[in-house]
């Protein structure tokens, strides 16, 4: 039998147009030959019932343009954590014929040949074009050479092409080829290359049905064979990479060999992953990037708020006075002002961690601290979702999925959200900014900047206590390993890095347009109305406001932590996001000062006195004592909507927010009364 | 022998794997052959993971596994 793909974009993919699969290994460069062929036209969404990234884009060429899907990377078929599930439950489906792609682009990491096209040679079974992309030959080592038609010839996909993502070469090549294999008939064996006839004779009488392509099918029997352990000896990993050592011996030449030789990264390593210096190096680099988060992010905030400044001093100028100019002004600038303000931070921490990962750093932290994760009940590759959780806890939850023990991967996702995220970031600069003194201590650190770590390190210890006493709590014995590869060290590529970091910074306006804006205005309404008729000048008309009697219910139960009852409507509208609560603020001091402009919201909390001692509102001690709650406190709960949907179930994200609530109140009652114990007010 | 009786640096062959199907498996699929030359790059203290160099790549694995990989001696 012999297959033809004249006409496969008919039965193709998405509403019968032609589309192209990114199939790869991690790290081979997918994401970046991604952004390339798609530019701007790309959007990310879930896969229907889970929360994992698809990611679809246009390609644009100019005979027509495709529309491509990028899968998440993966090492075969054969999965270990959900993350590669995915990606063989989708291969699996399109060899059953159900929406495959018209053609797949295999990325293969030129400096590692032999291990890439492993995966290559799977996805051939499916009998669908392949075109390769033989990625990163910039880094190529001299002496070695490749004969590209060579190797499409003997391996059998519909092209080879070399390209550079970083150097932006090759992508033309690559589009056009693309447009050829649609077009191209292309014939295919019915049965792998590697099997002899007796295999195949042998692995068809265990073929499962449903396979549109019968040289899938084999394959997958003998895969299904190995993976329960009785392989007659037949071992597809064997078969294979015979098989492609073989090709590879004939299409490629080096003139040295030296598949062993130490390379460069392997020096820097001496240094970087170095038995007592490697840890130290690390967490160097982790003070770096959170007191870089305060000194450098501080001019671009000033700029901001002046332009808010500026806006709403020109909205009240050009808008007649009005229940409408006080929700644009008190509600809505301020509101989502003094959220916006906080995008250089968010900005500065997110291409951070980028680069961390993109320069293959992460990989070797993960070895570094593996031992010592595992000890406290998580795992090596736990480090980089909780480090990607001082960003944002929804993404650190779904990059748990690479971990392949479930076990693991659920207590790395009890612990997550005590990872302080960008969004209390707002929160720890407020009061860090108004009520802990810019003064050097030590003689070296800046107070503020060492609160800041503080406050990070809190979360983060108990984040680890609290790992190893679920581990031990949940009990059943782990059955994890620790397998991963160290990629190179690479100079990441700068605008890869700036799309991410871009695409943070809008989701979080995004979510500033949206929910905060939302609940500037409810705010606004409770905190204007009722309206006193005759207000008298003692008592402000926001305390008989609706949300003053909220925050006033409220206080005697946050009394104990040294809150008062505008802190109160703040953790209320928290729950929604934690950044709401700075906004919260600002709308009821904008509300209660009901002036012309905006008021500045730290200098409006250190001015607010008690309307009948006079004494100061907030002093450091409850700055302290809210931020210790804003440590713990389970109050995002887009966080839990997620959690609810990788664990499957309602009990771990209820139980996730009874254990932070509990742990935030009584964190932050012992902080206010340990305080004052100690003499402090 | 196995794999973490080899000093640093030290350069040996795969005899066999005797590990369990899905950790066999997944070595082998990541080029781990019977006969394949592996490098010793790294040990994490404390019997930490190793890293070791096979096939041009540079791999990462829990000490006790790695015991289940044996070497000719
Ligand atoms: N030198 C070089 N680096 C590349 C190339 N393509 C990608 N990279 C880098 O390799 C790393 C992994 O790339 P990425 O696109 O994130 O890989 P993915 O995991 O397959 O999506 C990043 O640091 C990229 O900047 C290339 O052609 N040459």
């Amino acid at each position: 039998m012999k297959y033809h793909f004249g006409s496969s974009s008919a039965k193709g993919g998405h509403d019968g147009d032609r589309w192209v699969a990114l199939v790869g290994n991690p790290n081979c460069g997918k994401t970046a030959i991604f952004n390339l062929l798609t530019g701007l036209n790309q959007k990310v969404s879930n896969y229907p019932g889970i929360t994992v990234e698809k990611k679809e884009g246009l390609a644009r060429t100019d005979h027509g343009d495709f529309r491509l899907l990028d899968l998440p990377g993966t090492y075969s078929l054969s999965p270990e954590s959900f993350d590669e599930e995915i990606v063989s439950e989708q291969i699996d489906q399109w060899a059953r014929g159900m929406a495959p792609p018209s053609v797949i682009i295999s990325v293969v990491d030129a400096t590692n040949l032999g291990r890439n096209l492993y995966l290559t040679s799977q996805l051939q079974d499916l009998n669908i074009p392949i075109v390769i992309a033989l990625n990163m030959m910039d880094r190529l080592e001299e002496n070695y050479h490749i004969d590209y038609e060579k190797l499409a010839k003997e391996m059998g996909v519909a092209a080879v092409v070399p390209l550079s993502a970083k150097l932006n070469e090759g992508l033309p090549q690559l589009k056009s080829e693309v447009i050829h294999a649609f077009i191209d008939n292309h014939d295919i064996a019915d049965s792998p290359p590697w099997m002899d006839s007796e295999m195949v004779s042998k692995y068809a009488s265990t073929t499962h049905d449903g396979y549109a392509s019968s040289r899938f099918g084999l394959a997958q029997s003998m895969r299904d064979q190995n993976k329960s352990g009785m392989n007659n000896g037949d071992h597809e990993a064997v078969l294979r990479y015979r098989w492609i050592d073989d090709i590879l011996s004939r299409v490629t030449r080096r003139e040295v060999e030296t598949p062993l030789a130490p390379s460069r990264s392997e020096k820097w390593d001496k240094v970087l992953t170095h038995q007592w210096g490697g840890p130290i190096i690390f967490v160097s680099i982790l003070y770096f990037i959170f007191q870089s988060i305060f000194t450098w992010a501080t001019v671009p905030m000033d700029w901001i708020q002046l332009g808010m400044d500026n806006f709403s001093t020109f909205v009240v100028d050009k808008m007649s006075d009005g229940m409408l100019r006080d929700i644009l002004v008190e509600g809505i600038i301020g509101g989502v002002g003094a959220i916006v303000i906080f995008l250089p931070q968010i900005l500065i921490l997110s291409f951070f961690l980028t680069l961390l990962e993109d320069t293959g750093y992460m990989a070797r932290v993960a070895f570094m601290l593996d031992k010592g994760m595992t000890k406290m009940g998580l795992h090596g590759k736990s480090v980089l979702p909780l480090m990607s959780g001082y960003a944002c806890a929804i993404p650190g939850i779904m990059s748990t999925r690479n971990i392949d023990s479930w076990k693991e991967r659920l207590v790395t996702i009890l612990i997550l959200p005590l990872m302080s995220c960008s969004a209390r970031l707002p929160v720890y600069t407020l009061l860090i900014g108004a009520f802990i003194p810019s003064i050097t201590v030590g003689g070296y650190f800046n107070l503020q900047g060492l609160t800041l770590v503080l406050m990070y390190f809190l979360g983060t210890a108990v984040a680890l206590i609290l790992a190893k006493v679920f581990s031990r709590w949940i009990g059943e014995k782990s059955s994890s390993s620790f397998i991963i590869e160290l990629p190179p060290y690479r100079v990441p590529i700068p605008k890869s890095v700036l799309r991410h970091v871009f695409i943070r910074g809008k989701l979080f306006l995004v979510n500033a347009g949206k929910v905060i804006m939302a609940i500037s205005i409810v705010l606004w309404f409770l905190a204007s109305f009722p309206k006193v008729d005759s207000p008298n000048s003692e008592i402000n008309p926001i305390h008989h406001s609706y949300a003053g009697k909220i925050g006033h219910a409220m206080e005697p139960v946050i009394r104990p932590l040294g809150f008062d009852w505008k802190i109160g409507i703040g953790l209320l509208t928290s729950f929604a996001a934690r950044e709401v609560m700075v906004s919260t603020m600002a709308t009821i001091y904008n509300v209660e000062d009901a002036g012309e402009e905006t008021v500045n919201l730290k200098e409006a909390m250190r001015a607010d006195v008690h309307p009948e001692t006079g004494a100061p509102t907030y002093t450091p001690l409850v700055a302290l004592a809210l931020m210790v709650f804003y440590v713990f406190a389970a109050q995002c709960m887009a966080t839990f909507a997620i959690v609810r949907q990788e664990t499957n179930s309602w009990k771990w994200p209820m139980f996730m927010v009874v254990y932070m609530t509990a742990l935030a109140y009584f964190g932050a009652m012992a902080v206010y009364q340990g305080g004052k114990l100690l003499g402090y007010s | 022998m196995t794999l973490t009786d080899l000093s640093l640096g030290e350069t040996g062959i795969i005899q066999k794997i005797e590990a369990d199907t899905a950790l066999s498996n997944r070595l082998r699929e990541l080029g781990l052959l019977d006969g394949m030359a592996v490098r010793m790059v790294k040990m994490a203290p404390f019997k930490g993971p190793v890293e070791i160099k096979v096939r041009h790549s540079y791999l990462s694995i829990r000490w006790n596994d790695a015991q289940s990989i044996l070497l000719k001696s």
